[in-house]
């Protein structure tokens, strides 16, 4: 599954568009970006409220798949303007970290429908 | 004539009783008082978020024969701590409300993480803040650094190499920008420090840890203390003194 079809599938919003649509391997979930540097694996969607150009920066050395925004978190225009340097989508979504996690842990293994 | 300079012990970073995990005797003039024993020459004030007891520590620092320096512990939108400091009292209370509007209108609960306390010099309580003052404000490091700078301050991310609410912990490296020096509890330190300055400083919560770190500058006979702090920070020219090991 690709950014592009996660994204259409559990209806969350595109706020940075000029990405690479990568494949989407597995997701992990923090709000600590030095774990997020220690644990995530590449082609992960990284799903955080951690809006901030700084974010960016960790999931381009991680090699995450895209970043997902939770709780409707304002994105400042600089993490915007990173995320297009690095051609990493930004998703954004009203829900929490623990209800979107849920919902993509059972699309990504396929357990039921989530949409 | 070539006059010597004189050499200066600053410990830019302590809390007074406004901070909620300050200890309530953390009055400005008890930590002025006991840094001044403790041989310290030039000492700042940096509460979490809030710079209301800068007047009390401005007098406190006046009576002991302290240069005073101004400012906050701000925490920033990732959760790091950053001090930003001032020469001038004036300076860092217009500071203080620029941070104040950025953060979130969360009442205090003393119960669970202490009084914010607002005293004079004598230690007469003036007032309680009533917003809790350890939350993230709404503005990234980098927007605090450049407004910082933007008003003549110094821009100090706070003890980098800790487990918990420095840049280590929160992002796991410096971001690239300007800095005026990183604040170190120990070394080495295990991130790359971009070649800044490094310094250190008691991050005093409690009378016994006042000037337990410190670090020393040269300063000119007649040169104001700032511009020879900003001077010495700027070349790197500063001497460590990690006297005890960080709790």
């Amino acid at each position: 599954m690709t950014v592009s079809q996660l994204a259409e599938t559990l209806s969350l919003r595109i706020v940075q568009d000029q990405f690479e649509d990568r494949h989407v391997g597995g997701a992990y979930t923090s709000d600590l970006l030095s774990d997020v540097m220690a644990n995530a694996a590449e082609a992960d969607l990284l799903i955080t409220i951690q809006s901030h150009a700084n974010t960016v920066a960790v999931a381009s050395l991680v090699g995450a798949a895209a970043i997902l925004i939770c709780n409707d978190r304002p994105v400042p225009e600089d993490m915007i303007a990173a995320a297009a340097r690095e051609e990493i989508a930004i998703l954004i979504s009203s829900e929490s970290q623990f209800t979107l996690s849920g919902r993509i842990y059972a699309l990504l293994n396929g357990l039921h429908p989530t949409a | 004539m070539d006059p010597r300079p004189i050499l200066e012990r600053a410990d830019l970073h302590n809390h007074s009783c406004l901070s909620p995990c300050g200890d309530l005797d953390n009055s400005p003039i008890n930590i002025a008082r006991i840094a001044a024993e403790r041989g310290i020459t030039v000492m700042a004030l940096t509460d979490h978020n809030s710079a209301r007891n800068c007047p009390a520590f401005a007098e406190a620092c006046r009576r002991v024969g302290i240069a005073p320096l101004f400012g906050t512990e701000t925490t920033t939108r990732e959760e790091v701590h950053v001090l930003s400091l001032f020469g001038d009292l004036e300076a860092a209370l217009s500071w203080g409300a620029w941070v104040y509007e950025r953060l979130p209108a969360i009442p205090n609960d003393p119960e669970r993480f202490g009084e914010q306390v607002v005293v004079d010099v004598e230690e007469n309580v003036l007032g309680f803040e009533e917003r809790h003052l350890i939350t993230a404000i709404e503005a990234s490091l980098e927007e605090i650094g450049a407004e910082t700078f933007a008003r003549g301050g110094l821009f100090i991310p706070a003890h980098i190499d800790r487990a918990t609410t420095s840049v280590s912990s929160q992002l796991g490296f410096l971001p690239p920008g300007r800095y005026s020096a990183l604040e170190v509890t120990r070394l080495p330190v295990e991130i790359d420090t971009r070649d800044n300055t490094l310094i250190c400083d008691s991050d005093a919560h409690y009378l016994e840890d006042v000037a337990r770190r410190s670090f020393t500058f040269p300063r000119d006979p007649g040169e104001p203390v700032f511009v020879a702090l900003e001077r010495a920070l700027a070349r790197g020219e500063v001497t460590m003194s990690i006297d005890r090991s960080p709790k």
